[in-house]
């Protein structure tokens, strides 16, 4: 842990809690196994001394935004995780007013699982260059210099050369193990339809069954969703407790998106997404 | 009487069973343990730490059809769904045997859920004693034990050259394998583990509905189903009637007090719509509704959730924060 790092993430929450910018910071503190962490929300300036912050902290916190609609919030903010709030921030979802943001340098996550924790780097780290949040109001600790340590888009090449029928049988196979349990939906920032398609009665687009073919229906229109909004978080398949592997989806439509529209999702807080906008000289070749 | 039987001799019982049950056995899918139906003893996995989904999936399925509905020369049946064969679970855990026996009690209570009770009619459990407590275990303090027999056919106790098999129910007896010998060995003591106080829990449960804490717990609650799921004791469930291809069928899946639209009423009112209710529901079930009703706490102590919670929402601290904020009011 980076003591004068979380001691200024510290300061900065009790300030703005003390001068009533904020009526909540919303950070790390340490879990319950005492290994890992955990999101902390903090009401009271005492309770600042709760707040953490290293290698574990792997949670976007951005998401907990939409819960507090309205109100002042701070929010801690990895570099990663600060595209988000540019997402939230396009689509109109928070204020920019509403939310005070306390960036923080990343030196990449470790993988970790409940009272463990790895040595070994989250994929996604190991191909980010982000050496600060790309919007932030006060940055922690400040830049950490991040050289790529694997091709981005290397593992998703691999799966694009494979045949259709491989990769058919994968997918089904992966989603066979999907319990429908939502987290990959609860925890993911741009997932916040008041009401979900997968729970939606009428018109009825999922049924309830939890079987391949359903499951498969839920994670292909959830991906495509997310298509040119995703900001590669990963939060999704960090939570998946049947270990699907969401990001080979996820980052191929990333993929996808940054080679047709020159678009990453979150990089700029003015830049429309292109699913959100429409030029009349934008000719499809399907439409020839 | 305690038998004793080397690991050869399971695989080949294993191997027996098989030609008249469907064997449940925990499997290795990628990087989980999972309860699976299995066609082979070599697939079994020995030695592991809670499976990552509960044994409860056999007798509540995540998914299951209760009756088809079939037309013939104009008249209309509705044709339930069999449950064909016996089957054996085998080397289950005594907290997951609790589990079951927790479930038992809403399932087989008249009027009984038919599809449940044909199939625990038709399964007998094979247990298998935890030789290591993980530190999200906590059985002993939820009515069970790494050594307790209570809730299965026959219990496996892993010593150093095999398993002492110790038969509990006639059941057990009829499942026996031929020729195992007795075990006059010592029976290894139990791993320990950390106790959690559960004193007066119900108690405070009753005088706690109102209180800002589970809105503060909920703060960080995400609202997904994991803890729901991979629960030995969360039994909600969803129907819905399906109609594909002249095909008419009454589907149940596994469903949580957590989704959105789970309290959502036919006229539009949802009585649960905050965070924190939803999140107070499931902690007022296993710890106050159930025990109300069924005597038990609905939590035998297996860790999953605590194991599994995307954001560390840990049952053992809201039962020490509940006791906690009792205190504090009792004290002011």
């Amino acid at each position: 842990m980076d003591k004068e790092l979380i001691q200024q993430i510290r300061d900065k929450a009790r300030n703005l809690l003390e001068e009533g910018t904020v009526e909540g910071v919303i950070g790390y503190e340490r879990a319950s196994d005492g290994v890992t962490s955990r999101p902390l929300f903090v009401y009271n300036p005492s309770d600042t001394e709760r707040l953490i912050y290293d290698e574990t902290c792997a949670h976007n916190l951005v998401k907990y935004l939409l819960d507090k609609k309205g109100k002042k919030m701070a929010v801690v903010v990895k570099p990663c995780d600060s595209r988000a709030i540019n997402l939230l921030l396009n689509e109109g979802q928070i204020e920019r007013d509403n939310v005070f943001i306390i960036g923080v340098g990343c030196p990449g996550m470790v993988e970790t699982n409940w009272n463990h924790k790895s040595e070994t780097l989250q994929a996604k780290c190991r191909t980010c260059q982000l050496s600060k949040p790309v919007v932030y109001d006060f940055l922690a600790g400040g830049e950490i210099e991040r050289q790529a340590e694997e091709e981005t888009y290397s593992d998703i090449t691999e799966e694009e050369a494979k045949s259709v029928a491989t990769r058919r049988g994968f997918w089904l196979e992966q989603f066979g193990h999907c319990i429908r349990c939502y987290a990959c939906r609860q925890v993911c920032p741009g997932c916040y339809c008041p009401v979900c398609f997968a729970e939606r009665l009428d018109p009825l687009w999922l049924g309830i069954r939890i079987a391949p073919e359903e499951n498969d229906m839920w994670q292909t229109i959830r991906s495509f969703h997310l298509a040119g909004r995703c900001i590669g978080c990963n939060e999704c398949e960090r939570v998946c407790p049947v270990g699907i592997p969401l990001s080979l989806l996820n980052r191929k439509l990333e993929k996808d998106v940054k080679e047709l529209f020159a678009f990453q999702a979150g990089l700029d807080p003015e830049e429309k997404p292109p699913f959100a906008t429409f030029k009349k000289e934008e000719v499809m070749e399907f439409e020839k | 009487m305690n038998l004793f039987a080397s690991k050869d001799d399971l695989i080949r019982w294993i191997g027996e069973l098989l030609k008249e049950h469907i064997v449940i056995a925990p499997v290795q899918v990628q990087e989980q343990t999972l309860f699976q139906p299995i066609s082979k003893a070599e697939e079994v996995v020995f030695d592991f730490n809670n499976t990552t989904l509960s044994p409860k999936g056999w007798f509540l399925p995540p998914t299951e059809t209760l009756f088809s509905v079939q037309k013939d020369d104009g008249k209309v049946e509705l044709v339930p769904t069999q449950v064909e064969r016996d089957a054996v679970i085998f080397g289950l855990h005594p907290c997951d045997a609790r589990g079951i026996a927790l479930m038992d009690k809403p399932f087989l209570e008249e009027p009984s859920d038919t599809l449940y009770r044909e199939r625990r009619n038709r399964t007998a459990l094979i247990g298998l004693a935890c030789r290591q407590a993980q530190p999200e275990c906590f059985c002993t303090s939820m009515g069970s034990a790494p050594d307790d027999p209570s809730n299965v056919d026959i219990l496996l106790t892993e010593v150093e050259d095999g398993y002492i098999v110790q038969v509990v129910t006639e059941k057990g007896k009829t499942l026996l394998p031929k020729g195992l010998a007795e075990y006059k060995g010592k029976v290894p003591a139990p791993p320990e583990l950390k106790a959690v106080p559960t004193r007066e829990v119900i108690s405070a449960m009753r005088e706690l509905f109102n209180d800002p804490y589970w809105e503060q717990v909920a703060d960080r609650c995400l609202h997904c189903n994991i803890c729901a799921y991979v629960c030995p004791t969360c039994y909600c469930f969803d129907m819905r009637d399906y109609a594909d291809k002249g095909k008419v069928e009454r589907v149940r899946s596994w469903e949580s007090c957590q989704s959105p639209g789970f309290s959502l009423t036919a006229g539009g009112y949802d009585p649960r719509t905050t965070k924190g209710e939803r999140l107070r529901q499931r902690f007022y079930h296993k710890l106050f509704y159930f025990p109300e009703q069924f005597q038990d706490v609905a939590c035998v102590g297996c860790g999953r959730c605590v194991r599994d919670c995307p954001v560390n929402i840990d049952i053992r601290e809201v039962i020490s924060n509940l006791q906690q904020v009792t205190e504090a009011k009792s004290g002011s």
